[in-house]
C-alpha cells in the first residue's frame, strides 16, 4: 500500500493548501475494515464484546455509538491492537492483521486525551511516528510540513507541548496520527474534553479533513448528536452486540428496538396491545401506519412529526389531548401533551403560527408515514 | 493585635532553630582552621590541617572507596531499581503485596539491624564458601540493597503520574518494544533517573552504620574513617575533612535549589 | 454464530506474556533484596535461639538463654545491666520524640504562613544539615559540649554539671544529638499536613468557638494528626535502634540497645544476644509501623502514609 500524500508534489497555483488535499484525495487508495466474531471478556465475566461481525467501507466515516461499557472502546482497541480479542478475525483493506501488533500495524489513533508526548517537543511529537518507521530526518521534516500546513497548524509547531491549548492539543493529535498516512484512523472520544463552542467548530473541521482525505475513518463517541453530524453510517452498541448499523437517517428515524430509539433520545414509545393490518391498538388510541411490517410490538412517535390543531377537530390518525406543560425555545416550542393516562411530548417548529397554551384542549394529527413499530 | 505577636515569637524561634541546626557545623567548620590543635579554645586562622590532609594516605584511600563505593552501588542500584519500578507500575492492578513489603524492608529496617544481619550472613557465607569476604565488594551489596527501593519508589511514582495511554500512543506509532523503552520510556523518566541517582548517590556517601559493619579491613571509606580518629581521640585533621564533606553537602543544596526554582520559572 | 466461550490460545498467551513480564522487570530486584537482607535477617532471628560457642559464634543447641541474659541473667546470677539500657533506650526514644514534636510543630505552622516563595528555602534550611554524616554532625555537638567549651562553662556556672566534666558524655548529650538528628523527619510531613489544612475549616471553627485554643484544638489540630503520627514513627522507630549517637556522646552509662547488640558483634562477641537484641527492635519497628497504619485508617484519611 503505497499511498504517498507526496506523490504528486506539484503546488497547486489556485487555492493553495486545498491543492493539496485534492491531490491526497486522488493519491488515496481507502481500505475497509471487516470484522467477524469479536468476542473479548474482561475478567472472569465481564463482557465487553459478544461476536461483533461488521464491515467497514473504504473511505467512510464510520461511528461507534453508545452508553459507556457497551463496548465501544474496546472494539476500537482492538482495531487499533492495543488489545486482543479473544476470539475472532480482523482484516483490514483484504488483509487478516488479527494477530499483528500494533506497532507493524497501519492504523493510527487519535486518543482521548490527546496523549502528546511531555518530554517532545510539537515538532518531535509529530515526527515521531515517521522516526520509528525509519524515515530519513529530511523526509521526515517535509511530511511534518506538509501536515502541518494541511491542519492549518501555523506556528503551533514551535511551541511546547505544556503551552497548549485544549484544542490545539487535539489538532496536533490529529496532525500526528494524519502524517503517517494510516490505512485507517481511529478516533476515540477526541472531542469530550472540550466546551461546546469549540467542539462544534472541530466536528466541522474534522469532517472536512476526512472529506478531503476520503481516508476511513472510525469514530467513537457516546453523543448521538455529534454521531449524527459527523458519520455516513452508525453502529449503534450495547452490552457488547451491536444493536442497529445504518445511515444516520435511518438509525434516528427507523431504529429497531427500544435501546436504540431511547438512545437516538427518543421518549415517546407506547406499547401496540393489537393491531390488525396497519391499524394499531395503543393507549393513545388507535392509529393507523405505513410501516407496520414488522413484529414490532412497540410504536414511536417522533415529537417532530406532530401537528396540533386547536380545538377539536375529527380524523384518521388524530388524537384529542391537554396541553399539560409548554416549554418556550424561541425556534420551536416542546410540550407536553395528557391523552387519557398517557403522556406525549411533541416539538412544534415557531413559523408564527399559533402555539397553544398550557390547559388548552387540542388534536394532535400525525401522518401514517412518520409512525414506526420497532421491537422491544 | 495578638496575631502579630504570635507570629514575631515564631520567626524568633525559627531563627533560634536555625542556629541549633548549624551551631555544631559551624563549630567544625571554625575549627578546622584554628591555628591550635585544642578543642575548645581558636586562637588563630591556619590552613595546616588542610596541609596535613593531602599527605595523609589512609584519608586519600578513603575518600577513594567512598566515591567507588558510592558510583558502583548507585549505577547497579539505578539498573534494578528502575526495572522494578517499572514492573510495580506495568503490573500495578494485580495483587502485590509481598513485594510492595519486600521493597520496604530495607526502608523500615534500622540501620544496625541491617547491618549485622548483613554482616553475620557475609561471615557465615565467607566461612563456608570462601566467597563474599568482607571488603569493597561486601559494602556495595549491601548498599545496592538499601539503595534499590528507593529507586523503585521514585521511577514507579514518574511512571503514576504519567498518562498511561502515553504507552498505548507510542505502540500505535509504530514503535516495537525496545523503540518504546528508547524513545519514550527512558526519555520520559530521565528527570526521575537523575534524582534516583543523586539520592543513592548521597544515601551511600551520608551512611555510616551500614557500612562499618560489612566493611573489610582495607575498605575504610570517609565516614568509617572519621569514626575511626575520633574513637582514639579528637584531632583538628577531623574538622578539615569533615568541613571538606559539609562544603560538599551545601554545593549540592545550592544546586538542587537552583533546580527546583528552574522548575518553578 | 454460536459463542462456544473463549479460545484457549489468545487469552492465555496474553497471561503468559503478561507474567513473563512480571518476572523479567521483578525478578532481579525481589531476588536481590531476599538473598542479602530477607535471608541475612532470617538466619539472624535463628540466630538468637542459638548458643554462644567460644568464639562469639553460634552454635547449636538451640536455647533461649540469650533472651534470659537480654533481660539479666548471667553467669553470675541477676544483674540489672541490660534492663536499664532497654529501659534507657525507651526513655531516650520517648523524651526525644517528645521534645521533637515540641519543637517541630510550631516550626511546620510558622513554615507554611510564610510567603509561598521562602519555604522551599526554608525546608531545604532544616533539611539540608542531615544530608551531612550522621558521624560529622555527631562530631560537632562533641566539639560544642565538651568540657571547657562555653556551653559547658554555662552550664557548669550554673550548677548543673560537677567543675570540669563537660556537658559529654552523657545522656543529656544523647537526647540533645536524638533530637539534632531527628527534627527533620518531624518538619517534612508535618509541614506537609499544615500545607493541606483546610483553611476554611479554621474560620468556620472560630466563628463557632471564638477562643483560638478551642479553635487550634477542634479545627487545626485533627488536620495535622496525620501528619504528625507519621513523623513519631519516622523518628522513634530509628531512635530506638539509634547507635552512633550514644555510642559517641553518651559513654558508658549512656549505652542504648543498639550498642547493646553491635558490642556483641564487635567486641563482646556474643552473636546470639546481639541477635535476641536485634529481634527486640524488630518487633518495636513493626509495633511501629502496625499502629501507624490502624490509627491512620481509623482517621479515615484513607491516605498513605509515605515514607
Amino acid at each position: 500500500m503505497s499511498n504517498t500524500i507526496t506523490a504528486e508534489a506539484t503546488e497547486s497555483p489556485t487555492e493553495g493548501s486545498t491543492g493539496t488535499a485534492e491531490q491526497v484525495e486522488r493519491a488515496r487508495q481507502a481500505s475497509s475494515i471487516e470484522m467477524r466474531g469479536l468476542h473479548k471478556r474482561f475478567g472472569r465475566d465481564t463482557v465487553a464484546l459478544d461476536g461483533v461481525d461488521l464491515t467497514i467501507e473504504p473511505g467512510e466515516f464510520f461511528t461507534l455509538l453508545g452508553p459507556s461499557g457497551c463496548g465501544k472502546t474496546t472494539l476500537l482497541r482492538i482495531l487499533a491492537g492495543l488489545e486482543e480479542a479473544d476470539d475472532g478475525r480482523l482484516a483490514i483493506g483484504g488483509k487478516d492483521i488479527t494477530e499483528v501488533p500494533p506497532h507493524k500495524r497501519s492504523v493510527n489513533t487519535v486518543f482521548q486525551s490527546y496523549a502528546l508526548f511531555p518530554h517532545l517537543s510539537v515538532r518531535e511529537n509529530l515526527a515521531f511516528g515517521l522516526k520509528m518507521r525509519g524515515m530519513s530526518p529530511q523526509q521526515r521534516d517535509a511530511r511534518v510540513a506538509k501536515i502541518a500546513d494541511f491542519i492549518k497548524l501555523g506556528d503551533l509547531v514551535e511551541r511546547p507541548v505544556d503551552q497548549l491549548s485544549g484544542g490545539q492539543r487535539q489538532r496536533i493529535a490529529l496532525a500526528r496520527a494524519l502524517v503517517n498516512e494510516p490505512d485507517v484512523l481511529l478516533l476515540d472520544e477526541p472531542l469530550s474534553a472540550l466546551d461546546a463552542g469549540l467542539r462544534s467548530q472541530l466536528q466541522v473541521e474534522l469532517l472536512r479533513v476526512q472529506k478531503r482525505l476520503g481516508m476511513t475513518f472510525v469514530f467513537v463517541t457516546h453523543d448521538q448528536q455529534e454521531a449524527m453530524v459527523m458519520s455516513d453510517r452508525i453502529a449503534v452498541l450495547n452490552g457488547g452486540v451491536i444493536q442497529q448499523v445504518g445511515p444516520p437517517r435511518e438509525v434516528y428515524e427507523r431504529p429497531v428496538n427500544a435501546f436504540v430509539a431511547r438512545f437516538m433520545g427518543h421518549d415517546n414509545l407506547y406499547p401496540v396491545t393489537a393491531r390488525q393490518d396497519a391499524r394499531l391498538t395503543t393507549p393513545l388510541g388507535e392509529l393507523t401506519t405505513e410501516n407496520a411490517g414488522g413484529e414490532g410490538g412497540l410504536l414511536l412517535i417522533r415529537p417532530e412529526t406532530l401537528d396540533l390543531l386547536p380545538g377539536e377537530v375529527a380524523g384518521d390518525n388524530h388524537l384529542p389531548a391537554t396541553v399539560s406543560e409548554r416549554l418556550y425555545r424561541g425556534s420551536h416550542a416542546e410540550y407536553r401533551l395528557e391523552i387519557g393516562s398517557s403522556t406525549l411530548q411533541a416539538t412544534l417548529n415557531n413559523r408564527g403560527r399559533h402555539l397553544p397554551e398550557v390547559g388548552d384542549r387540542v388534536t394532535v394529527s400525525v401522518a401514517p408515514e412518520d409512525l414506526v413499530t420497532l421491537g422491544e | 493585635m495578638r496575631k502579630r505577636a504570635l507570629k514575631r515569637c515564631l520567626a524568633g524561634f525559627w531563627w533560634f532553630t536555625l542556629a541549633f541546626l548549624y551551631l555544631p557545623l559551624a563549630v567544625v567548620v571554625l575549627f578546622s582552621f584554628n591555628a591550635s590543635n585544642s578543642a575548645a579554645t581558636f586562637t588563630g586562622i591556619s590552613l595546616r590541617w588542610y596541609g596535613r590532609l593531602m599527605g595523609n594516605e589512609e584519608i586519600l584511600s578513603a575518600f577513594a572507596n567512598s566515591m567507588i563505593l558510592a558510583i558502583t552501588s548507585s549505577v547497579v542500584a539505578l539498573g534494578i531499581g528502575c526495572l522494578i519500578g517499572y514492573g510495580m507500575y506495568r503490573h500495578r492492578h494485580r495483587k502485590l503485596g509481598w513485594l510492595i513489603v519486600l521493597i520496604y524492608l530495607p526502608i523500615v529496617l534500622p540501620d544496625i539491624v541491617f547491618g549485622i544481619s548483613e554482616m553475620a550472613f557475609f561471615v557465615q557465607i565467607h566461612r563456608l564458601t570462601g566467597l563474599l569476604q568482607p571488603g569493597l565488594g561486601t559494602m556495595i551489596i549491601a548498599h545496592v540493597t538499601f539503595q534499590i527501593p528507593f529507586v523503585a519508589l521514585i521511577v514507579y511514582s514518574r511512571f503514576v503520574g504519567l498518562d498511561p495511554t502515553l504507552f498505548e500512543a507510542a505502540k500505535d506509532l509504530y514503535a516495537s518494544p525496545v523503540k518504546r523503552v528508547v524513545h519514550f520510556m527512558l526519555p520520559t523518566i530521565k528527570p526521575a533517573l537523575i534524582s534516583a541517582f543523586f539520592l543513592s548517590f548521597t544515601l551511600s556517601v551520608d551512611d555510616f552504620v551500614i557500612s562499618f559493619f560489612t566493611a573489610g579491613p582495607e575498605s575504610a571509606t570517609l565516614p568509617i574513617y572519621i569514626w575511626g580518629a575520633i574513637k582514639k581521640g579528637v584531632s583538628p585533621e577531623i574538622n578539615a575533612i569533615a568541613t571538606l564533606m559539609i562544603g560538599a553537602v551545601a554545593i549540592a543544596a545550592v544546586i538542587s535549589l537552583v533546580f527546583s526554582r528552574r522548575r518553578q520559572a | 454464530m454460536a459463542y462456544s466461550g473463549v479460545t484457549p490460545t489468545a487469552r492465555s498467551r496474553g497471561m503468559v506474556r503478561e507474567a513473563r513480564h512480571l518476572l523479567l522487570t521483578v525478578a532481579p530486584g525481589a531476588t536481590w533484596i531476599v538473598i542479602f537482607l530477607v535471608l541475612p535477617s532470617a538466619y539472624l532471628m535463628g540466630v538468637a535461639f542459638m548458643t554462644n560457642g567460644p568464639y562469639g559464634l553460634p552454635e547449636m543447641p538451640l536455647s533461649l538463654e540469650s533472651f534470659r541474659r537480654l533481660a539479666g541473667f548471667g553467669f553470675l546470677g541477676w544483674s540489672p545491666g541490660n534492663l536499664y539500657t532497654l529501659l534507657r533506650s525507651l526513655w531516650q526514644t520517648l523524651v526525644s520524640t517528645g521534645l521533637v514534636v515540641i519543637v517541630a510543630y510550631p516550626i511546620a505552622y510558622y513554615i507554611s504562613t510564610c510567603r509561598a516563595r521562602w519555604r522551599p528555602i526554608m525546608l531545604l534550611l532544616v533539611v539540608v544539615p542531615s544530608w551531612t554524616n550522621q558521624v560529622i554532625r555527631t562530631f560537632g555537638w562533641m566539639n560544642l559540649l565538651a568540657p571547657g567549651t562555653p556551653l559547658s562553662n554555662l552550664a557548669e556556672g550554673l550548677g548543673f554539671i560537677a567543675p570540669n566534666m563537660g556537658l559529654y558524655p552523657s545522656n543529656f548529650a544523647v537526647t540533645l544529638g536524638l533530637v539534632y538528628n531527628f527534627l527533620p523527619f518531624m518538619v517534612l510531613p508535618l509541614y506537609a499536613a499544615f500545607e493541606k489544612l483546610d483553611t476554611a475549616q479554621v474560620e468556620a471553627a472560630q466563628d463557632l468557638f471564638a477562643s483560638p485554643v478551642r479553635a487550634f484544638w477542634h479545627a487545626v489540630f485533627p488536620q495535622t494528626l496525620p501528619g504528625l503520627l507519621a513523623g513519631i514513627v519516622l523518628v522513634a522507630i530509628p531512635a530506638f535502634g539509634m547507635y552512633v549517637i550514644p555510642e559517641l556522646l553518651g559513654g558508658g552509662k549512656g549505652m542504648m540497645l543498639g550498642n547493646l547488640v553491635a558490642n556483641q558483634f564487635a567486641g563482646g562477641a556474643n552473636w546470639p544476644l546481639g541477635a535476641a537484641g536485634a529481634i527486640l527492635m524488630l518487633i518495636a519497628t513493626f509495633i511501629g509501623l502496625f499502629a501507624m497504619r490502624r490509627i491512620g485508617k481509623r482517621l479515615g484519611g484513607g491516605e498513605e502514609v509515605v515514607i
